[in-house]
């Protein structure tokens, strides 16, 4: 009997030592593995960090602006903001000024609006 | 009857026992540990150690300034074979010094520093080498993505990612006290706005320098600060007409007429002036043995308004001793005039004025010569007169909350005030400055130079716009200023602020308006577009 329980515990001793030799080992490549993955993180975030701060370069309004004139032809402008959302008459309110409320198509302006003066550089 | 236990018996029981309590608490230690976890709550993490700064964001979230990796290259000499030929490529793909690094393969060298901070493009040349020895150690490089146009306020780096100037010095421990972005107040918006008009002007009036910014007058946030001429932070490279010196932050002026908004503001906290008086202007005002003369003809006598709107340092001269010197340094001091005004930018300017205050100074203090203060601490000032005349600090971090302080001058002064600007506008000298719709309100300034011991330089002009929009309740004040502007064919010849600055400050908001969503007021837009013939 003795025997018996003797030689069980070897081999469960053995089987043990191969276990966790094969778990360790297991962990010892997922480590490996690990750290590449941490590595290339790192890399892919500082590739990211460079291509975020190289967009902002080419996407500031200094660059649009030149890509707009020498691209596209447009000039120097003033945007006009005709009103805000809180200026605009609630439904069932009096129309602005007691003016009946028009389709803005109708109300736009033929020529450039009169705004643009105040800007226009020459001349002041 | 069992024998009695040896001594060594004993002794192996007392041993046994021993081993079996150890091995216990061992055990009851590991089941702890492992089942219940305890204890783990007393095991921190070390701190991360942050060997880069943190990024600069504007207020809305666009960057400003980046820590990217930009490794330095290292060369170990003995594993070279052709060191000469290493030195030339070496020196080609990187840009360092071929001679150095001849001399330094040559020598004794263990490890030879060959270039810092390399771009990626050379270090992808650097490999195409295939040279042996070489290693490289992590490093990083403050890259800036819009340049020059924010230089003066953002600042730059050293080599070694310290900060040296504007908020990268200002904000050092904050960039290193954790990895998350610092927000600035700034809007890059508005900075290229005013980088873009300030440049123009600076161009169109051959001006020696020009600058301008752009402050919320409730919670002193500033959106845009601007001062030409700038530099490239990128390359940190100075060249031709390149300044690091930030004229709005770190010199000192004497503003000339756009003093007057205090001189005013003084006048009617005091009760000392009635804005619908008479006031003699003649051809000049004599005080002891000097004579105050005007930078323009002017009537013979002006109401107390019109002496704002027409800026008479005769008139004003005359309403600001009524108050006399000494509630004059006083307003002027509680004002934080006479004191450098503080924010996160490292850079500031004392002010200064003279030892003695007396009449014939407070005369001259009070048409803006006198006394010399920065265009921040200016701007600070007047935030206070039109915010409703409380205190405001100016500031470099975003923040939404209302930050007025103490009590300055009384809102009634500050609604006159407000009305007395917007008059300047509309009837005074600073029609330029005027946007339909907008309701700007301001106040001009042409200084003569100083010329020290000399007097004063009448060719030489500091022009200056101080404004404020929408002047009913404003929220965004500008004060654009040009040094040595010269006037062209278009002013017929003037370089007078109203012909100079205002039209700068008006440009300035006309673009900046809408984009901070300024509501337009349509009756004043209607009404103006159709009295200047539009509509």
């Amino acid at each position: 009997m003795i025997r018996v329980v003797s030689t069980f515990c070897v081999g469960l001793m053995g089987f043990s030592i191969l276990s966790l030799y094969h778990v360790s080992e297991q962990t010892r490549v997922a480590r490996q593995e690990l750290a590449g993955t941490e590595k290339s993180i790192s890399a892919e975030r500082d590739e990211i960090s460079v291509l975020e701060a190289q967009w902002q370069k080419v996407a500031g309004p200094d660059t649009i602006q030149r890509l707009a004139q020498s691209s596209l032809g447009m000039n120097d402008t003033t945007t006009v903001q005709l009103s805000s959302l809180t200026l605009l008459p609630r439904r069932g309110d009096e129309p602005l000024n007691n003016e009946p409320v028009r389709a803005a198509s109708a109300q736009v302006p033929a020529a450039p609006a009169p705004v643009v003066r105040a800007a226009v550089r020459s001349g002041m | 009857m069992t024998p009695p236990s040896t001594v060594f018996q004993r002794r192996i029981l007392i041993g046994a026992m021993i081993c079996i309590a150890a091995f216990s608490l061992v055990g009851i230690r590991l089941v702890d540990v492992t089942l219940f976890n305890s204890g783990a709550d007393r095991i921190k993490p070390a701190a991360p150690v942050l060997l880069s700064r943190a990024d600069l964001l504007d207020r809305n979230g666009e960057l400003l300034a980046r820590d990217l990796p930009a490794d330095d290259l290292y060369a170990r000499p003995q594993m070279l074979t052709d060191k000469r030929r290493a030195a030339h490529e070496l020196a080609v793909a990187t840009g360092a010094e071929e001679q150095r690094l001849s001399h330094l393969f040559a020598g004794k060298y263990k490890s030879v520093l060959v270039a810092r901070q390399l771009s990626r493009a050379a270090r992808d040349k650097v490999s195409l080498l295939k040279l042996p020895g070489l290693e490289y150690q992590p490093n990083w490089k403050r890259y800036y993505p819009d340049g020059r146009m924010s230089a003066q306020v953002v600042g730059v780096t050293d080599l070694d990612d310290k900060g040296v100037s504007g908020l990268e010095l200002g904000l050092e421990k904050r960039l290193h006290a954790s990895p998350d972005p610092v927000v600035t107040s700034l809007d890059m918006r508005v900075q290229f706005i005013l980088a873009h008009e300030a440049q123009a002007s600076l161009e169109e009036f051959r001006a020696k320098a020009a600058g301008g910014l752009v402050m919320d007058v409730r919670t002193g946030e500033i959106l845009g600060l601007v001062s030409l001429p700038d530099f490239d932070p990128n390359t940190r490279d100075f060249t031709g007409t390149d300044s690091g010196r930030d004229v709005m932050v770190q010199d000192v002026y004497e503003l000339g007429s756009v003093f007057k908004i205090f001189s005013f503001a003084m006048a009617i906290e005091n009760h000392n002036v009635n804005l619908d008086e008479w006031i003699p202007i003649g051809n000049g005002y004599r005080i002891g043995r000097y004579t105050i003369h005007e930078a323009e003809h002017m009537p013979a006598m002006l109401r107390a308004r019109d002496v704002l709107a027409q800026s008479s340092n005769i008139g004003t001269a005359q309403i600001v001793l009524r108050s006399g010197p000494d509630r004059q340094q006083s307003f002027l001091r509680k004002m934080g005039l006479l004191a450098p005004v503080t924010s996160e930018l490292p850079e500031g300017a004392h002010p200064l004025y003279p030892d003695h205050w007396g009449i014939i100074e407070t005369a001259t203090i009070g048409f803006g010569h006198g006394v010399s203060v920065s265009p921040l601490s200016f701007a600070a000032a007047a935030a206070a007169v039109v915010n409703g005349g409380r205190r405001i600090e100016p500031t470099f971090l975003k923040h939404s909350e209302d930050a007025r302080g103490e009590q300055v001058i009384s809102p009634q002064t500050s609604a006159t005030m407000r009305e007395l600007l917007r008059y300047v506008v509309t009837d005074g000298t600073g029609k330029k400055a005027d946007v339909p719709g907008y309701d700007v309100g301001g106040k001009t300034g042409s200084a003569e130079k100083s010329a020290g011991r000399r007097g004063y330089q009448a060719h030489k002009l500091v022009t200056s716009f101080c404004a404020a929009f929408p002047i009913g309740n404003p929220r965004y004040l500008v004060f654009v200023l040009l040094d040595e502007p010269h006037g062209t064919k278009a002013t017929g010849g003037f370089a007078l602020a109203g012909y100079t600055a205002a039209p700068l400050a008006g440009h300035v908001i006309s673009r900046i308006a809408p984009l901070l969503g300024v509501p337009i007021d349509p009756i004043t837009a209607a009404k103006e577009n159709s009295s200047n013939g539009n509509g």
